[in-house]
């Protein structure tokens, strides 16, 4: 019994060390992570200015009732509504095609990876800078599409209309990530059980019956990860509309909640207000990541 | 195509060589604006917006270079900001990778009270987005008067939970038996730790490492809210200031984008696998 004892103690006088380890980490996410998104939720009921010396004033749920009837707000929501949709159905149709479309190639996969990857290495602005100059009214973009319609010196006005300056800033997003969302898929499918394929190869399935029938199905954990993924990633998308808009573009069409946020914050020092927008912004995404959640669990309930 | 041997390949001529069609014109098209840039780089402004557009410099012109890095008005603060660029991304690789390791290790190797609500709490928090705290955390940096430094730029980066998260899943196969041995032989934990631990973990930190650093390389929103002087900002931030002035010359201007580019481009050609590795790892730990 005694010796038994003593382990223990000693394992306890070990197991404590556990802690020496663990608290830089407790430490930093309680206070760069727990406390700010508590403190959000705070001054959104506070009438908090970035500048202003007096203390900021409890005004209960006005901020929210300023930001859900302004119409600047809406706007927002349309126009990151409008990217988020817009760059998820190409991003999510485009590299599940490339991923199924490198997996069927013997030779080359890693090469093809790394070509349609290599965008995704360039900072956000350098790849906002390079579109900004292709879809320069003299530019490439121009070009392209006349060359391809046959409509020759049309301007097609990729960053001064209200609809082509959305139209461009997905162009640009899904140019940036496609690669990243091939190499998850391929991943994805490479974990599929080789078995099956063959199986239903020998019963003599087409490749399209195969791709609907076996890899679409048991792809599915994947396809629910990339498709929240690519949702999550695009509502926090900045820096191309941010640059845009710096070059002249109007802001009104890609005002994206995270670009509002900013501005709201910073140049209206409305720290009240732009909290608000962070809280709805957060209650989106956590939905989101549960909804995530949820269809993962439910995936492995069924098997 | 079907009944013959082979895993969900298209095996038929005609079939096959349509899909290296489409893979090899898809992948074109992909890497055509990154040829644009490298291109326009070396040209005059005049036959950058030239139709019909030619994709070899007619004139050589390596000066866009030089006025890229002198800038606009001659006062090189491009090089600085490279500078800041620099040393915040590897600050950041460097704390991401040390932090989470020690964490990760205390979580795998540990059974102390609580560990579980502490990973779970950590965990917690990949479910908050920066953008979404981004406003409380620029107040925090100005309660602490970090706007404007290094240390306002760097500090709430310091670690993130999937970094703990793929430590932790790294260190968990490692064989307790060494530590228990190293323990007999009177080491102590934290030598434990630095000397046998923390140097077996390349290949989940060569990962980690690279990919906090392209965070960093690429962040453009927390250099905007907590820098007011030019000499503070970086690249992301000078790229946007320089491109916003009407007078921006192209050329310099993809000869900026190029500068900004050769970094990550040479981790990107020299460690592709951690790159493409790291997409799939980091995908895992959503899972």
């Amino acid at each position: 019994m005694k010796p038994g004892k003593k382990r223990l103690s000693l394992e306890a006088a070990h197991d404590r060390w556990g802690w020496f380890f663990v608290a830089p980490g407790i430490a930093f996410f309680s206070i760069f992570s727990f406390y700010p998104i508590i403190n959000a939720f705070y001054t959104s009921f506070f009438n908090k200015k970035l500048l202003s010396l007096k203390a900021p004033k409890f005004i209960g749920l006005l901020n929210y009732e300023k930001v859900l009837t302004s119409p600047d707000f809406w706007n927002s929501l349309r126009a990151t509504a409008v990217f988020t949709v817009g760059a998820f159905v190409p991003l999510f149709v485009l590299s599940l095609l490339f991923a199924v479309l490198i997996i069927s190639r013997k030779k080359f996969q890693g090469s093809l990876q790394m070509a349609l990857y290599s965008p995704a290495v360039l900072s956000s602005v350098v790849a906002a800078l390079i579109w900004l100059l292709i879809f320069d009214p003299r530019g490439l973009a121009n070009q392209a599409v006349n060359f391809v319609a046959n409509t020759p010196g049309i301007d097609h006005k990729w960053l001064a209309d209200q609809t082509m300056v959305q139209v461009s800033t997905i162009i640009v997003y899904v140019w940036k990530y496609v690669g990243y969302f091939t190499i998850l898929f391929v991943t994805g499918i490479s974990k599929i059980p080789q078995s099956v394929n063959e199986a239903a190869l020998i019963d003599g399935a087409t490749p399209v019956q195969r791709f609907f029938r076996i890899t679409l199905p048991l792809l599915r954990p994947t396809t629910v990860l990339v498709s929240v993924m690519i949702l999550i990633q695009c509502l926090k998308t900045f820096s191309t509309q941010y640059l845009f808009t710096q070059r002249g573009a109007s802001l009104g069409p890609i005002n994206v909640l995270t670009l509002n946020i900013y501005n709201t914050a910073l140049r209206d020092g409305n720290m009240g207000r732009a909290s608000v927008m962070s809280v709805l912004l957060f209650m989106v995404m956590l939905a989101l990541s549960w909804l995530q959640l949820r269809v993962s669990r439910s995936g492995e309930g069924d098997q | 195509m079907k009944g013959q041997a082979g895993y969900s390949r298209i095996k038929s001529l005609p079939g096959s060589v349509l899909v290296w069609a489409i893979l090899i014109a898809c992948c074109l098209v992909v890497v055509v604006p990154l040829l644009f840039m490298a291109g326009a780089s070396l040209m005059p402004a005049g036959d950058i917006m030239k139709m019909p557009y030619s994709w070899i410099p007619k004139t050589w012109r390596w000066q866009n270079f030089y006025n890229g890095l002198a800038g606009n008005d001659g006062t090189w603060l491009y090089l600085r900001n490279i500078a800041n660029s620099l040393f915040v991304s590897l600050s950041v690789a460097f704390s991401t990778v040390a932090l989470s390791a020690m964490v990760g290790y205390g979580l795998a190797k540990f059974n102390f009270k609580g560990k579980n609500v502490v990973f779970m709490a950590i965990m917690a928090t990949m479910m908050i987005p920066f953008e979404t705290v981004m406003v409380p955390l620029y107040l925090i940096v100005v309660k602490l008067h970090m706007q404007n430094t290094y240390w306002g730029l760097i500090v709430p980066f310091l670690m993130n939970a999937f970094g703990v998260f793929l430590m932790r899943q790294y260190f968990i196969t490692f064989p307790t038996e060494i530590l228990d041995a190293a323990r007999i032989d009177g080491a102590s934990e934290i030598s434990i730790f630095t000397k046998i631990v923390f140097k077996n973990s390349g290949p989940a930190a060569a990962t980690l490492a690279i990919l906090a650093f392209r965070q960093q390389w690429d962040n453009l929103l927390w250099p905007l809210l907590v820098t007011q002087s030019e000499e503070m900002k970086t690249i992301p931030a000078y790229i946007v200031k320089f491109a916003a002035e009407k007078s921006a010359d192209e050329g310099i201007m993809m000869a900026v984008a190029v500068i900004a580019s050769i970094p990550v481009f040479i981790l990107f050609f020299s460690l592709s696998k951690y790159f493409l590795g790291g997409a799939a790892v980091y995908s895992a730990g959503k899972e």
